[in-house]
């Protein structure tokens, strides 16, 4: 959680309708920009005696939801203290009480304070056992979000990756924090490249049971897991459309590889690039009306972006000789990407044109597959910066570097959506 | 390599299979023997042309037995070199260089003597750049040596191509060394 992170910003233009770029390239090295809202964070207190919390306290879970949310500085304070937050600028402050009930069951009640006044901004309680209290946590943390920024938070989203177990790649899945971690797959073959399902409910993933790359459904629900796109040998590179759920993904067939596009049941496809070249990693616009994928058409991998029918196809990248796994930001108006130079991956952002590149990560191993928050803030990828593969998040600057993951090999995170439609403002028309 | 060493267990035993099965070999059942002893004090003579159709037909059992085995040696022997003949490529490269084509040329001759292989051809990528990547550039060195073995007079019948791209790595490791025996398409064989 370094507040100070260096990132070298790479601005590259390019001018003439020739394409012959000039490139000025400015390096800067300070503070994130990002704007953060202090906010206070008060220990719950705990009404009927003290509570065998598990792995945090309650607040311990609304301070690194605030945290990692790339919104908030956290004011900490054992009580509400007016000093405190008055001079840090914490206009508001969180804290709540918690009850335990007879039947074993917390009753959480949570609250969101305007610091001046003590006046009740928001407040929710909540009935959980006590292994679900960072479920509780997470929604009435998305629910301060709302509050105080009129935007959806992430603290209830999930983060699926894939992670190494007994020498075996198997997809796992967890709340976007690492906790409440689960296995998605337990199999002697390599499972990889995890996406979810509109809705949040299946898994789409390549698995090699059959000896071959194919793409594979998991239902979490039923644990099911299915084979999709049968009549394919070799699939792989699954990307959800954000609207329709259908899949676009890779198939290699005759040693090329080439994007179709399935309908959401996995049954039928049909062919969408008749490109020479290869192409994969395809990823869709927030829209779901272009498609960014990668094509070796220029010898090494480079990013490119078409309509979804497979017309009108631009190149994004022309800086360096390997840009590949593009990710579109839901917001709409960057692209994240891995770009490899001198055998080094890192992240970087451009503007949907290719124009205002951005280096998110430098001298810090190797860090790759970048993927977007649903609220366009955060970016999870994966490093070798400290040894192994983890799971780190930062915001979308570069800034506020988080690990998720402390042991093991843990690579290819993919975000999920949102889990519920958005919630109604209960001060609409008031504003 | 697990794979592989699965593949060619299971070769094996197919070949096992087949010795046993057609014709049945010598030593199987001892019962039959015990009850020719018990005839043979009851009709001497008999015996003795019964004796010695027996031992002519478990000898020829023997030499047909021996020389499956010496068939089966020979595949197990074959089979293994196949699998151990790894094509190397440069990075981010799928063209086969001359060593490649040397070595190929040398599995096309194995596959042109033994009909009854089918082989899979296998792609594989160093650990470097993205796995999306990797899978396709497995699949092109998977479908260049296919593509040379056919040029050589393999039916493409017999071959198949399948990318694991950076997934299977031969070498654990992220030194030069290790890289450059990854990039590689290797072979796996079933016998028809």
């Amino acid at each position: 959680m370094r507040k100070v992170f260096f990132s070298f910003i790479l601005f590259f233009c390019i001018y003439s309708p020739l394409w012959a770029a000039i490139d000025t390239i400015a390096v800067d090295v300070g503070i994130s920009v990002f704007k953060t809202m202090p906010l206070g964070v008060v220990p719950f207190e705990e009404k009927n005696g003290p509570i065998a919390w598990g792995e945090m306290p309650p607040h311990k879970i609304l301070e690194s939801d605030a945290n990692l949310s790339g919104r908030f500085e956290v004011i900490a304070s054992q009580k509400f203290d007016l000093v405190a937050f008055s001079r840090a600028r914490a206009k508001f402050y969180v804290t709540g009480m918690v009850e335990s009930l007879e039947d074993g069951m917390l009753k959480l009640s949570c609250y969101l304070y305007a610091s001046q006044t003590k006046r009740l901004v928001f407040g929710e309680s909540y009935k959980v056992a006590v292994q679900n209290v960072r479920e509780a946590m997470h929604l009435f943390f998305d629910q301060v979000v709302f509050e105080l920024w009129g935007e959806r938070g992430v603290a209830s989203t999930k983060l699926a990756w894939v992670r190494k177990i007994d020498g075996v790649k198997q997809v796992i899945y967890a709340d976007y924090d690492g906790y409440r971690r689960r296995q998605a797959t337990n199999d002697s073959a390599i499972s990889m490249m995890p996406v979810w399902a509109l809705g949040n409910r299946k898994l789409i993933f390549v698995s090699f049971r059959n000896e071959k790359p194919q793409l594979h459904v998991k239902d979490l629900d039923t644990k099911r897991v299915r084979r999709i796109y049968t009549n394919h040998k070799q699939s792989f590179s699954p990307a959800v459309n954000p609207i329709t759920g259908e899949i676009l993904f890779s198939v290699i067939r005759d040693g090329k590889t080439d994007l179709y596009l399935g309908d959401a049941e996995g049954k039928n496809s049909r062919r969408l690039s008749y490109l020479k070249s290869s192409q994969t990693s395809p990823a869709w616009s927030p829209r779901a009306t272009e498609i960014l994928f990668t094509s070796d058409r220029g010898g090494g991998p480079q990013i490119y972006v078409m309509g979804k029918d497979g017309s009108d196809v631009r190149r994004i990248t022309f800086m360096g000789r390997y840009n590949e796994k593009a990710a579109w930001s839901p917001t709409g108006d960057r692209i994240a990407y891995t770009s490899m130079d001198n055998g080094k991956m890192n992240i970087y952002t451009c503007a949907f044109d290719g124009s205002d590149i951005v280096q998110l990560t430098s001298n810090a191993g190797n860090n790759e597959h970048p993927t977007w928050s649903p609220d366009g803030n955060l970016i999870a990828f994966a490093s070798d910066r400290n040894g192994s593969y983890q799971i780190y998040i930062m915001r979308r600057d570069g800034s506020n570097v988080t690990q998720i993951t402390k042991q093991g090999e843990n690579t290819s995170p993919t975000w999920s959506w949102y889990d519920s439609p958005p919630p109604t403002s209960k001060k609409e028309g008031k504003k | 390599m697990k794979t592989m060493n699965w593949f060619l267990a299971g070769a094996c035993t197919f070949l096992l299979f087949t010795a046993c099965s057609n014709p049945p070999p010598a030593e199987t059942d001892p019962a039959p023997k015990a009850k020719k002893t018990a005839i043979r004090v009851e009709n001497t003579s008999k015996e003795d042309s019964l004796a010695a159709a027996e031992r002519a037909r478990l000898e020829a059992e023997r030499l047909a037995a021996e020389k499956l085995e010496a068939d089966r040696a020979r595949l197990e022997e074959m089979i293994n070199q196949l699998m151990s003949d790894d094509v190397y490529f440069e990075f981010d490269r799928f063209e086969l260089t001359e060593k490649a084509r040397e070595l190929l040329a040398q599995v096309g001759d194995m596959l042109k003597a033994e009909e009854r292989f089918i082989v899979t051809v296998e792609g594989h990528t160093d650990a470097r750049g993205t796995e999306d990547y990797n899978m396709t550039l497995g699949g092109k060195r998977a479908m260049k040596v296919k593509e040379f073995l056919v040029a050589y007079g393999i039916s493409s019948d017999r071959m198949e191509t399948v990318s694991y791209g950076k997934e299977k790595p031969k070498v654990e490791g992220a030194s030069e060394d290790a890289y450059s025996q990854n990039r590689r398409a290797n072979f796996r064989v079933k016998i028809k």
